[in-house]
C-alpha cells in the first residue's frame, strides 16, 4: 500500500470538512439553553472531572424534566480541559462559537478559569467554577460579575484551619504543602491568618508529588518541634507522609483538608496511625434534602457515595442555581436578566428550597432561598460563597464531626 | 465560528514557529533535541515577568529571543561531546530543569501558582479584531522565519550543517569544526522557540510550570516527524494535521454522542499515535518530505 500526497491532501481535506456536515446538529432549537460542560476530564483534575461532568448531565436532565427552567430545556456540550489553560482556551471558545453555549460550568484549576474567564466575559455568558484563586473574585477577571465561585478560596480554608487551631489550643504550628497552587494556598492562607493572630509558623516545607518517601521533608518539619502540622496535601501523599510519620514514634498533631483525610485513609492506614487526626471540610450540606438528591443522582451515574467528590456536588449545584435564576428571570430572558436573579434565589431572603421543582413552584408564591448539595450557597458581592467549614476529629478509625466553625 | 478557527489559527502558528526551530535543529543538523519546551518556557516566562513589570510587548519580544539563546549557550557547551541519543537526554533533562526552576524560584515566577494577568498584545483594539491582529503577528514572525530558513538553507553556513548531519566525521576531516556550527544552530533555533514562548505568554495570558512538560516537545516532534524532516513546509503542514488531530476530535465528539469524553481523550491521544505509527510505516520522510534523497 502507498499513498501519494494528492491522496494525503484529499483525504486531509475529506477530514477538514467533516464538521461542516454536522453542521445542522448545531442548529439553535426553539426554546433551549445551552450550557457547556467543561470539566477537567484527563490531567490531574481526572480525579473528580468526569464525576463533575456526570453531576452536571444528571442535573440538567432533572430539571428538563421537571418541565425545563424558563420555559425552556437545558442542552448540554460537554467538553474537555486536560487540566490545562490552552487546552480548556479553545475548548471554551468552541462552546462559545459553535455550540453557541451562554454559561460555562464547572471549570476546576485555577489557571484554566483565569483563562477561560475574559473569553466569556467577551461574549456575555456566565462562568460558574471551583477554582481557589483570590484574582477570580476581583477586576480584571470577575469585572462584569458573571463569574460564580461554588468552591471555598483558598485564603478561607486557611483561615478556617488558622481558627481551629487556636481554638484546639495550639501554640507551635508548622505547615506541609503540596507544591500546586491548591496546597500552597491551603498553607500560605494559614499563615496569613495565624500571624493576623500574632502567632508564628515554626516551618512551612513544600514537597514535589509523586514521591515514594517523604522522610527528608518530615524530618525537616518535625525538627522545628511543632505541636500541630496543618497540611495542604492529596489523599496518596498524605498516606504515605502519616506512615513515614507514625514510625518516627512522634506525638505531633494534624490537621488535614477533608479530600485528604477521608474514610479511604483510614482504610488505608488503619485506626492506630489516625488515630487523632483533625479532618476539616467545607461542608457539604449533607443533611440538606438537596445533599440526598446529589447523592442518589452520583451514585447511579458513577457508582460511589456523593461524598467522595465534593466538587460533583458544586456542579450540582451550578446547574439547579443557573435553572432557578432562569425560572426567576421568566421565559425568554437574556444572560444579563439571568444573571441579575442569581443572588435573589441563592441567598437568604425566601423561602428555603432544596431541589429545583421545588424552587419552581415557590418561586410562584415569592422568594426563594435555594440550599445547595454543595454548601448553603449564599454569594457575596463579588460572587463567592463562603461554606461553614466542619471540623473531624478521626477516633477509633471512624471520622466524627465535632464542631462547625463559621469565618 | 471565525473566533474558533482564528483561535486554533493562533496556537497552530505558535506551534509553526516552534517546529521551525526545531526543523532547524533537528531536521538541518541532527540534533536530537527533546528539550525544546524548555526554550518555550524561558521565553514564555520572560515575556511574562516584563510584560507583568509593565513593559511594552516591543520590549518583551526580543528579551525573550535573548534569554531563550542565552538559555541555549552553555547547553550547547555541555552537550557539545554528545551526540545523537546522549544529547537528546542532556536536552530533555535541560527543559525538566528549567520547569523545576520556575516551579522553586517562586519569588521571580509565583512558582506553582503561575503568573496571571499577563497584559494581551493589541489591548487597545477588542474581539475579533484584537485576535486577527495577533494572528497577523504570528503570520508576520514566521514569514521571516520561512525567509530566514530558506536564505539558511541556500547559505554555506546551511551546506555546513546539513553535512554535519550528514557524516560528522567526515566534516572534521575537512577542517571544519562542528561545534560552533551545533551552538549556533542550537541558539537559533532556541531564539525561535523563546518567540513563540513570548506570544503564548501573551495570547493566553496564564503561565504556571505545569504547561512546559516534555509532552509539548513531544507534540512538535510529531509535528515535524508527520510533516516531513527538514523542510519547512513539513513544519508547516506538520502543525496543522496536529492540531487537526488535536481539535477536530472534539467535533467528532458532538458527532459521536455515545462516547464519553473520558474515552474521547484517551482515543484523541490513540489517533495521534496511530498517525505516527502510520507515518513511519508508509511515509518515513513525512508528507512534505524530501523525495530526492531515499
Amino acid at each position: 500500500m502507498s499513498i501519494d500526497r494528492r491522496q494525503t491532501l484529499a483525504g486531509l481535506a475529506g477530514t477538514l470538512a467533516l464538521p461542516l456536515l454536522g453542521r445542522s446538529a448545531f442548529a439553535q432549537g426553539a426554546g433551549t439553553f445551552r450550557i457547556g460542560a467543561l470539566n477537567p476530564v484527563t490531567g490531574s483534575g481526572s480525579p473528580y472531572g468526569t464525576g463533575m461532568q456526570k453531576m452536571i448531565l444528571a442535573a440538567a436532565e432533572m430539571v428538563n424534566a421537571a418541565g425545563g427552567a424558563g420555559g425552556r430545556m437545558f442542552e448540554v456540550f460537554a467538553e474537555d480541559t486536560q487540566t490545562n489553560p490552552q487546552a480548556a482556551v479553545l475548548a471554551a471558545k468552541k462552546l462559545i462559537e459553535i455550540n453557541k453555549v451562554q454559561a460555562i460550568l464547572g471549570t476546576w484549576a485555577s489557571g484554566v478559569s483565569l483563562a477561560v474567564i475574559p473569553l466569556t466575559n467577551d461574549a456575555g455568558a456566565i462562568l460558574m467554577h471551583t477554582s481557589g484563586a483570590p484574582a477570580l473574585s476581583v477586576a480584571p477577571s470577575n469585572a462584569k460579575g458573571l463569574g460564580y465561585r461554588f468552591q471555598a478560596t483558598n485564603d478561607r480554608f486557611g483561615r478556617a484551619f488558622a481558627e481551629i487551631a487556636q481554638k484546639e489550643g495550639f501554640k507551635r504550628p508548622a505547615t506541609m504543602a503540596f507544591n500546586n497552587a491548591s496546597g500552597i494556598g491551603n498553607t500560605e492562607g494559614f499563615r496569613k491568618a495565624w500571624e493576623a493572630k500574632g502567632g508564628k509558623v515554626l516551618e512551612a516545607v513544600v514537597y514535589e508529588p509523586n514521591q515514594p518517601s517523604y522522610r527528608a521533608e518530615l524530618q525537616k518539619v518535625l525538627a522545628a518541634k511543632p505541636d500541630v502540622i496543618v497540611t495542604g496535601s492529596y489523599l496518596a501523599d498524605t498516606t504515605i507522609i502519616l506512615r513515614e510519620w507514625f514510625q518516627t514514634g512522634d506525638a505531633t498533631r494534624w490537621i488535614i483538608p477533608g479530600w485528604a483525610a477521608n474514610p479511604d485513609l483510614v482504610k488505608a492506614l488503619g485506626p492506630d496511625v489516625t488515630e487523632g487526626l483533625f479532618s476539616v471540610d467545607s461542608i457539604s450540606n449533607e443533611e440538606a434534602p438537596s445533599f440526598q438528591m446529589y447523592d442518589a443522582a452520583y451514585r447511579k451515574a458513577v457508582g460511589q457515595p456523593g461524598l467522595s467528590n465534593v466538587y460533583g456536588a458544586m456542579t450540582w449545584d451550578m446547574v439547579v442555581t443557573l435553572a432557578l435564576a432562569m425560572e426567576a428571570a421568566g421565559p425568554g430572558a437574556d444572560v444579563a436578566a439571568i444573571n441579575a436573579k442569581m443572588r435573589d434565589v441563592a441567598n437568604p431572603g425566601g423561602t428555603k428550597v432544596y431541589s429545583f421543582a421545588e424552587g419552581k413552584a415557590a418561586l410562584k408564591a415569592g422568594k426563594i432561598n435555594y440550599e445547595g448539595a454543595s454548601s448553603i450557597l449564599d454569594f457575596d458581592a463579588a460572587g463567592d460563597v463562603t461554606p461553614d467549614f466542619g471540623v473531624s476529629v478521626i477516633s477509633k478509625g471512624k471520622i466524627e464531626r465535632r464542631y462547625v466553625t463559621k469565618i | 465560528m471565525d473566533a474558533y478557527l482564528i483561535a486554533i489559527a493562533i496556537v497552530t502558528g505558535i506551534y509553526v514557529l516552534m517546529a521551525l526551530g526545531l526543523n532547524l535543529q533537528y531536521g538541518l543538523t541532527g540534533l536530537i533535541n527533546f528539550g525544546h519546551v524548555g526554550f518555550f518556557c524561558v521565553g514564555a516566562y520572560a515575556a511574562a515577568i516584563l510584560a507583568s513589570r509593565g513593559w511594552p510587548a516591543a520590549a518583551t519580544f526580543p528579551i525573550a529571543a535573548a534569554v531563550a539563546v542565552a538559555a541555549a549557550w552553555p547547553l550547547g557547551l555541555v552537550s557539545l561531546r554528545l551526540r545523537d541519543d546522549y544529547f537528546a537526554i542532556v536536552s530533555l533533562g535541560f527543559s525538566e530543569v528549567v520547569r523545576l526552576v520556575a516551579t522553586s524560584e517562586r519569588w521571580l515566577t509565583n512558582g506553582v501558582q503561575g503568573i496571571a494577568g499577563i497584559p494581551r498584545l493589541f489591548a487597545d483594539l477588542s474581539g475579533t479584531t484584537q485576535a486577527l491582529a495577533v494572528l497577523a503577528l504570528l503570520l508576520v514572525l514566521n514569514g521571516l522565519a520561512i525567509l530566514a530558513m530558506r536564505r539558511i538553507v541556500a547559505s554555506p553556513f546551511g551546506r555546513m550543517i546539513e553535512a554535519i548531519r550528514d557524516n560528522e566525521e567526515a566534516v572534521r576531516a575537512l577542517g571544519k569544526d562542528p561545534a560552533r556550527f551545533k551552538i549556533q544552530v542550537l541558539m537559533l533555533g532556541a531564539a525561535l522557540a523563546g518567540v513563540s514562548g513570548a506570544v503564548y505568554a501573551h495570547y493566553i495570558g496564564f503561565i504556571a510550570p505545569e504547561q512546559f512538560v516534555p509532552l509539548v516537545t513531544f507534540q512538535i516532534w510529531m509535528a515535524i516527524v508527520m510533516g516531513g524532516v527538514g523542510r519547512v513546509s513539513g513544519a508547516l503542514v506538520g502543525s496543522g494535521l496536529l492540531m487537526l488531530f488535536l481539535e477536530g476530535s472534539r467535533f467528532l465528539r458532538d458527532l459521536l454522542p455515545f462516547v464519553s469524553e473520558v474515552e474521547m481523550a484517551s482515543v484523541r491521544i490513540g489517533v495521534v499515535g496511530l498517525a505516527l505509527i502510520l507515518f513511519t510505516l508508509y511515509r518515513p520522510q513525512g508528507l512534505m518530505g524530501d523525495f530526492t534523497r531515499r
